[in-house]
This record gives structure tokens, C-alpha cells and sequence, in this order.
């Protein structure tokens, strides 16, 4: 069977020349570089230790991808001794019938940014299914409301303005908005803090999940995780398989190198959950759902990571700790944002785009837009040799798989 | 089920190119040679002096570029991605006297000379090289950056025969794509490729002591290539050089292993976005202080000179071509 990819090459070139000549891009992106810079410079700097602790990350990381079934059960069988349900997801489909299933329907979600919830468009498929969703992050909020994807994975609505915000928040609340940062910071916390505690569903993604104790680790710095995991009665995770490491230890390990490379010293918060909330208060009887959720569910999502890990060439991409830090460096990035992309952005997007969401007909286009310049290389935590990656995706892209 | 794509025309016509003709733009071996007139190189010796060709056809690329994006009247990229066809003819690959129409003599002449320049930089530092003239072939470096590494497996064996006529133990490149795949690809598709793979600037390097002091006013910004700085490692080595020619160095914010690409390595599928990166580097190389741009890769040298804005008064050229100055004075 032959594809006929010229068009989407077609396409594709225009979209990223359209994006080159947007000037919100080029002044968000030329600010965000130069501060990306310099602060992790800066925070490097200050902890030392970094650099050396990511080659050790690298290290642990490789030998989980390696062991990933069995890493998968042990943490699963933890999930459930905490008195939470884990579910596994092979893929795409599965993944948001689990997640249907748990939630129902006309339910108020409040959810946490995700880069796997992009994948699976999960807000759309609930939202679709006659629930009401709420983006909780302020980033991906302002994209909600503008219907819009995101532009990077750390900075979603990085593109966005603040003249543009306060267009679209005046819209929504029916109110004049001014472009004031601090007000529409503060319209946000208003609006949300109704939701938090309304809201019958919490969804958060997690960044690190240890297979030993079934510690969900979530890094964030507005504090919206801990509220849409804290106050509904439901918690929901949805998390990648590739995000689980043996133990407890390695994982604050893995967290902190994350952190670190998305420029913070320390992140606002860091959130660990591993299961509903309970009390032993009154004689020491387990009662669940005190102060948080009652119930604790993990979905964790395959959708073709475990094919990923299987070849030789590609398994290294799931070393990926999602810092956004290559993105940054990039300089097809610099000028086109998340353009570069599809819903997984850049260099190594384009290898999580061929195997995960959007497969060889979007990776093409995108494989042959990466100048194979490697710098990427350089800023990645974890070395990950997209060059060689995007270079055997041409290959396959010629020559078929 | 194999799944076959279609691809870009224009991929096609560089790897046909490349495997009919020896070059990405089916330049004959005599136009490329042509700059080695009256040098009188031998054919056999034990340093190999290998261009592939590539300061060559720069020219030619912009103009092919050019060329398929004027052959439609719609948009720009359209025309780059499906408009080649009228262009090919089925015997001779692309019908070069239509693509090449366009390209400026002095482009051509300066870019021809770069390879002339560089056989006379190397001969007055004392080392002495053979070259195989219109017999020699491009590395395939292109094939293998655009994923026609299979092909590539079986072109390679046409260069290696041509390599190994001349005798030689050594290759020295001038361009950091022929000396990467000699280097790192070759020796994994050839049994027994074990030539000694340097570059134009190691050489130079190695000598440095022999080179004459230049009367240069005023500092030069190295752009480092990314191939050289990264895959080869060789950066410090061009600001020896210079520091040995008495030439003041200025830094670029982004250098060394971080240097930023000159957005060369998409021309030909991106035209557009790969002038928008350009144009950013030659600015960001402008913020070291020094105007005067020099660099140690073709792609990177037409990249950044296409990136100069139009009354640019930014100078870009060659290590190559900076270095001629000593010979001549």
C-alpha cells in the first residue's frame, strides 16, 4: 500500500512558515529562551549535584524501560494493596473506556495538566460523553477556552499574550478583564475555587509512579494538582507506562532531575499520592475518604510505548523526563513553537509522534524538518540521541516499515 | 503489509541524482575538478585531498531551490514539494540547463575556488596530496541524512573504488558532512574502511605554527558548524588557528558544542523556515561584536550568506578563504 505524504508535506511547510511570521510566537518564545537560559544556568549552578544525579536517572531509567512488564505488575499490585483500582490500557480506546467507566456521566471534572491527556484527548472524549471538564492549569485554561492546542509541554499556552488573554477571559466571564496579568491570574483562582470543591472527579497525570510503595509523584508549582486531587471524592491518574521506576528513592531521584531541568531549584509543590485518603481516628478502625478522595484510581496507558521499548533504536525516546528543556534549544522550535510538532512537540515529539499519537503520516513531515543539529542532545538530561532516531525515521519513511 | 509512502519529489531527485551521477545535482566530474586546472595534482599518494564536490554545487543548490519554486505560479512551498516534475527528464535526471540557468558566474567562481584555495593553503603549509579530478565522487552524505541509507550501501562501494585507486592512507575533507560519514557511517557499510579521516582544519591545525602572521584589523565570530563542533569535536582547534594567525577571536552567545545550526541541513524540503534560521544565526553571531563571520562548512557558509538581510554589511566567508589571505600576501 503506498501513502501519498506530499500533501501533508505541503501543508505542514506552510504551517510552520505561518507560524515563523507570528509575531506573539516570536516575542514569547525569544523571551522564554533567553529566561530558560539563564535561570537554569543558574540553577545548575546551585545544585551541582545535578548533572552527576541525571547520569544516574539515565542509568535507572534505562534498566526500567527494560524490565517495563515486570516494573508494570509490581506496581500495579501496589496500587491495589494501598486499597486503590489500577487498571492497565493497551491502548488509545481502552484507555478513555476506563476512564468512562470510572466516571459516567454529567459529572464536573476537574483535571490537571497532562501531556498523556493530549494524547488521548481525554477532556474532548468526556466532554463529548455529556460531562463538564475543567482544565485547572492556567496555561491549558486559556487554551480550553480559545480551543486551542498547546505549544509547548511545560508552557502550554506559552504563544498566548496577555492582551489576547484578557480578550478571551472578558468573553467567558462576561465581564470586563483587563490585561493585567495579576487580574487574570486572580479571575482564574476565583472561578476555579468553586469547581475544586464542587467537582465529583479529580484527574491528574503523575511524572514519576515507583513501582515499590505505588507513590504517584506530580510536580507542579500553581498549586491546582493538589486541589483537583484533593478535594473531589474521585481521584483518577492517568500515567504513561514509562514512568515507572523500582523504588521510592529513585523516583524522588528522577523528580528532582525533572524539576531541575525545567528550571526549578524546587518546584512549587510536590505532590505524592499513593492511594484514597483515610483515618485511623476513631479506634483505630480504616475509614476511607477523610479529607481527600475515597477513591484512588491509576490508569496506566501502553498505546504503543511498549512497542517503543522493544526497539533498539527507539526504546531510549522513553527515557524522556518531559522537562521541555531540548525544546527550548531547539532552533526549529525557537522560531515555530509547538508547530513543530503534533501533539508531541520537537526532536523527540516527532519519535513519540510516530509510535504514539499521529503515527509515520504526521512524523514525516516533522522528521524532516529537525536539523539533526543535536543540540538537543547537549540539553537533555538524559542524552537522548534524537538525531539517530529521527535520521532511522527517515529510513522508514522511505523505504516503508 | 509494507507500507510504502510517496515522498517529496525533490528527496527523489538528490538520491537519483546522487546514485545516477555521482553528485546530489548531477554535476559532471569535469565542472566539479575544473578549479584544479594547472595544479597538476598526482592521482595516487598517500594523502587523499577530497572535496565531494560540495563548495561546488552550492550555487547550484540555490538555484535548484530557486528554480522549482518559480515553476509554479502558486504557493512558494507547493511549488518546492510537488512542482519539480516538469523538471526531470527521465534519461539525464534533472534537465540542469533549465535549473542552472539562474546561477550568477560569481557565485559559481567563488564558491569553485574555495577548493583551489584550500589545495593552496595545505601546499603552502607543506603537506603534499593527490586528488582524483573528474573522477571523484560524492560521499553520499545527503543519502544519509535523508534516509536513503540502503542505496547509500550500495553507492558507497563506487567511492570507495575511486578512494582506493589513489593509494592513499589518509583523507582529508574539506566539508564536516564527507568527513562524518567517512568517519562514523562508512566503516559500518564497507568491510575494512580504514582510512585515517581528517579534516581541512586539523591539518591546518597540526601546522599551525608555519602559518604567517595576518595584518587583519579589527576581530572575527566563528560560527561553529555543528557537525564539526559536535560530531567531530573540533572547535577549539579554529580558535588556535586564528590565535596563530594573530586574529582576535569575539564569541558568539551560542558556541563551541552549543552552537546553534545555520538552518542549512532543510533547505531544500523547507526553504523559507531554513532562511528564517539562518538570518537569526548571523544575527546572534553578530551580537559577539565582530561583523565578520567565518566558518568551516559549505552548507553553513550559503546558509549564512543567504541569511545576511539585503545591505547586511556582515561579512561571511570560509576558514578557507580567510587562510588564502596568507598565501597570497
Amino acid at each position: 500500500m503506498t501513502i501519498d505524504l506530499r500533501k501533508d508535506f505541503v501543508d505542514y511547510a506552510k504551517s510552520l512558515d505561518k507560524a515563523s511570521e507570528d509575531p506573539n510566537i516570536k516575542k514569547a518564545l525569544t523571551r522564554a529562551v533567553s529566561s530558560y537560559r539563564s535561570t537554569v544556568a543558574e540553577t545548575l549552578e546551585r545544585f551541582p549535584h545535578t548533572a552527576e544525579l541525571a547520569e544516574e536517572v539515565r542509568e535507572l531509567k534505562s534498566q526500567s524501560i527494560a524490565n517495563l512488564d515486570k516494573l508494570l505488575e509490581q506496581a500495579m499490585a501496589s496500587v491495589e494493596r494501598n486499597k486503590g483500582k489500577a487498571f492497565y490500557a493497551k491502548d488509545h480506546e481502552s484507555a478513555l473506556e476506563i476512564a468512562l467507566g470510572i466516571i459516567g456521566t454529567n459529572k464536573t471534572v476537574v483535571k490537571g495538566k497532562s501531556m498523556l491527556g493530549e494524547e488521548l484527548l481525554l477532556r474532548e472524549y468526556l466532554e463529548e460523553h455529556g460531562n463538564e471538564v475543567w482544565e485547572t492549569d492556567l496555561g491549558e485554561f486559556i487554551l480550553q477556552l480559545r480551543k486551542d492546542r498547546p505549544m509547548h509541554i511545560v508552557s502550554p499556552s506559552i504563544h498566548v499574550p496577555r492582551e489576547q488573554v484578557a480578550e478571551v477571559f472578558s468573553k467567558f466571564f462576561g465581564k470586563e478583564v483587563p490585561p493585567d496579568i495579576a487580574e487574570e491570574v486572580k479571575v482564574v483562582r476565583e472561578f476555579m475555587r468553586e469547581k475544586y470543591f464542587t467537582a465529583e472527579i479529580g484527574i491528574s497525570g503523575a511524572n514519576v509512579v515507583a513501582a515499590d510503595t505505588g507513590a504517584m509523584v506530580i510536580i507542579e508549582n500553581e498549586g491546582n494538582v493538589r486541589l483537583s486531587t484533593g478535594a473531589p471524592p474521585v481521584h483518577i491518574v492517568i500515567v504513561g507506562i514509562e514512568k515507572i521506576v523500582p523504588t521510592f528513592q529513585e523516583a524522588m531521584k528522577v523528580a528532582e532531575v525533572t524539576w531541575r531541568y525545567a528550571q526549578y531549584g524546587i518546584p512549587g509543590y510536590v505532590n505524592i499520592i499513593s492511594g484514597p485518603s483515610k483515618t485511623g481516628d476513631i479506634e483505630k478502625v480504616t475509614t476511607y475518604g477523610a479529607h481527600g478522595p475515597k477513591e484512588f484510581y491509576v490508569i496506566f496507558v501502553d498505546n504503543g510505548r511498549s512497542e517503543m521499548a522493544k526497539q533498539e533504536t527507539f526504546s531510549e525516546a522513553l527515557h524522556c523526563l518531559r522537562c521541555g528543556g531540548c525544546m527550548y534549544e531547539c532552533p526549529v522550535f525557537q522560531v515555530t513553537a509547538g508547530h513543530f510538532g503534533h501533539i508531541y512537540m520537537g526532536g523527540i515529539g516527532t519519535i513519540w509522534t510516530a509510535f504514539v499519537a499521529g503515527g509515520m503520516e504526521k512524523a514525516a513531515p516533522m522528521a524532516y524538518s529537525c536539523l539533526r543539529c543535536g543540540r538537543c542532545v547537549e540539553r537533555c538530561p538524559m542524552s537522548i540521541n534524537v538525531p539517530a532516531m529521527v535520521g532511522e525515521l527517515r529510513k522508514r519513511s522511505i523505504y516503508g516499515e | 503489509m509494507t507500507m510504502k509512502n510517496k515522498m517529496p519529489m525533490v528527496l527523489d531527485i538528490i538520491s537519483d541524482n546522487i546514485i545516477k551521477h555521482g553528485n546530489p545535482l548531477a554535476l559532471k566530474g569535469s565542472e566539479a575538478a575544473a578549479w584544479a586546472k594547472g595544479l597538476d595534482l598526482p592521482v595516487k599518494g598517500e594523502l587523499l585531498f577530497y572535496t565531494g564536490g560540495e563548495y561546488q554545487m552550492l550555487p547550484f543548490i540555490d538555484s535548484l531551490v530557486k528554480t522549482i519554486t518559480h515553476v509554479d505560479q502558486g504557493s512558494k512551498v507547493f511549488s518546492v514539494m510537488m512542482g519539480v516534475r516538469n523538471l526531470i527528464e527521465k534519461k539525464t535526471g534533472i534537465n540542469a540547463e533549465k535549473i542552472y540557468a539562474s546561477v550568477l558566474a560569481k557565485d559559481k567562481d567563488r564558491y569553485n575556488s574555495v577548493c583551489l584555495k584550500a589545495a593552496k593553503v595545505l601546499q603552502g603549509l607543506g603537506y603534499e596530496f593527490c586528488y582524483a579530478g573528474n573522477e571523484e565522487l560524492y560521499s553520499g552524505a545527503l543519502l544519509y541524512e535523508l534516509g536513503y541509507l540502503e542505496d547509500m550501501r550500495e553507492y558507497v562501494e563506487n567511492v570507495v573504488e575511486v578512494v582506493k585507486k589513489s593509494g592513499a592512507k589518509t583523507i582529508v575533507c574539506l566539508s564536516p558532512h564527507a568527513a562524518e560519514v567517512f568517519k562514523f557511517v562508512y566503516p559500518k557499510m564497507v568491510e575494512g574502511f580504514d582510512f585515517e579521516i581528517v579534516t581541512f582544519v586539523d591539518l591546518v591545525w597540526q601546522r599551525r605554527d608555519k602559518l604567517t602572521k595576518l595584518q587583519f584589523p579589527g576581530a572575527v565570530v566563528i560560527h561553529d558548524s555543528c557537525r564539526l563542533a559536535r560530531e567531530l569535536g573540533i572547535h577549539q582547534e579554529l580558535r588556535d588557528i586564528l590565535d596563530s594567525l594573530g586574529v582576535e577571536v569575539k564569541e558568539a552567545p551560542r558556541n563551541r558544542d552549543w552552537t546553534t545550526c545555520c538552518g542549512g541541513p532543510i533547505k531544500i524540503l523547507f526553504p523559507e523556515l531554513s532562511h528564517v534560521i539562518g538570518s537569526r544565526r548571523v544575527n546572534e553571531l553578530k551580537e559577539s561584536g565582530s561583523e565578520h563571520i567565518l566558518t568551516s562548512c559549505p552548507y553553513c557558509l550559503s546558509a549564512l550568506e543567504g541569511g545576511r538581510a539585503k545591505g547586511d554589511s556582515a561579512i561571511v566567508e570560509d576558514l578557507i578563504e580567510f587562510l588564502y589571505r596568507g598565501v597570497r600576501a
